[in-house]
């Protein structure tokens, strides 16, 4: 029985859990929007590391590197329409 | 078709290798599909116009129970996955079972929470508010509910075939859409709930 529970993968579990329950007390204590912003985006992507590496192994086999260029190429056209979009959409551009 | 014992069942072919490689190819479009969904979210997330806000309607249990679920569900499917590596098919299935079971209770809440939303007065042509929220929640909500098909097809296969490269190859991919999903679902939970509710 023991050995279908893998210790790496229950930890990554605990560690995607405390995560959430860090990502909450941004909800239950009073905290400046930067703080809590800061606190959602470590959160956020550091979980979905987690699941990248431990989960999907995205690190195990001979594709790795394709694997990862795939991604971050992905990552950064992501970011760029999101962070693109609320630069043109809302923040604005004040000269 | 040469068969590398060296590897797990799953990367043991040639074409297995570049089914998986494949995949994560296409969850690179998808992250770029839901990036697109995100931002124009946060475009029109404070356009409310007469319909409620966000922090409104927004209940805190619900969404904890479905990120709950969801994570435990992203976690089981990776033991079921460890199970198959280990050639153990009846603890791999079990595992893939409740893993859908999970997935079947998560769709369960999100329904539950679009039907109080709409009796709250947060339907689809409400607001750009409330039209960004569901078109974005059901993209996610759609995606599951094809993985709650797939994953059954996945199960009655291996059930029947047994553990092949080509059965285990299947179920690695779907394992990878389900991963995929739950990662979505903590973007949605930190940056739609969370955000909202604070």
């Amino acid at each position: 029985m023991k050995e279908l529970f893998p210790a790496k993968q229950v930890w990554g579990f605990v560690f995607s859990l405390i995560l959430t329950f860090v990502a909450l007390l941004v909800y239950f204590f009073n905290m400046s929007k930067a703080t809590g912003m800061t606190i959602f985006i470590l959160t956020a992507f550091i979980q979905a590391a987690v699941q990248l590496v431990v989960f999907m192994h995205a690190r195990e086999t001979d594709d790795s590197k394709s694997i990862f260029m795939t991604l971050y190429c992905a990552i950064f056209l992501a970011l760029i329409t999101v962070f693109g979009t609320i630069l043109c959409m809302v923040w604005g551009w004040s000269y | 078709m040469e068969i590398d014992h060296s590897q797990p069942l799953e990367y043991s072919t040639e074409q297995n290798r570049l089914n998986i490689l494949g995949f994560w190819i296409f969850l690179g479009a998808e992250i770029m599909l839901f990036a697109t969904l995100f931002a124009s979210y946060f475009t029109l997330v404070d356009r409310t116009g007469n319909g409620p806000t966000g922090a409104e309607i927004f209940e805190i249990t619900p969404v904890l129970a479905e990120t709950f679920l969801l994570l435990t569900s992203s976690f089981v499917i990776g033991l079921g996955i460890h199970a198959m590596r280990l050639g153990n098919k009846k603890a791999m299935l079990t595992f893939f079972v409740i893993t859908l079971l999970l997935g079947l209770g998560f769709l369960g809440f999100e329904i539950t929470e679009f039907i109080t939303y709409y009796h709250e007065g947060a339907t689809l042509q409400t607001s750009a508010f409330t039209s960004m929220l569901f078109t974005t929640l059901g993209t996610h909500g759609a995606h599951v509910t094809l993985g709650l098909f797939w994953g059954f097809f996945i199960i009655l296969q291996v059930k029947k075939r047994g553990l092949t490269p080509e059965t285990a190859n299947k179920s690695f991919i779907f394992s990878l859409y389900w991963h995929f999903l739950d990662i979505v679902w903590i973007f949605i939970f930190t940056f739609i709930y969370m955000k909202g509710m604070t």
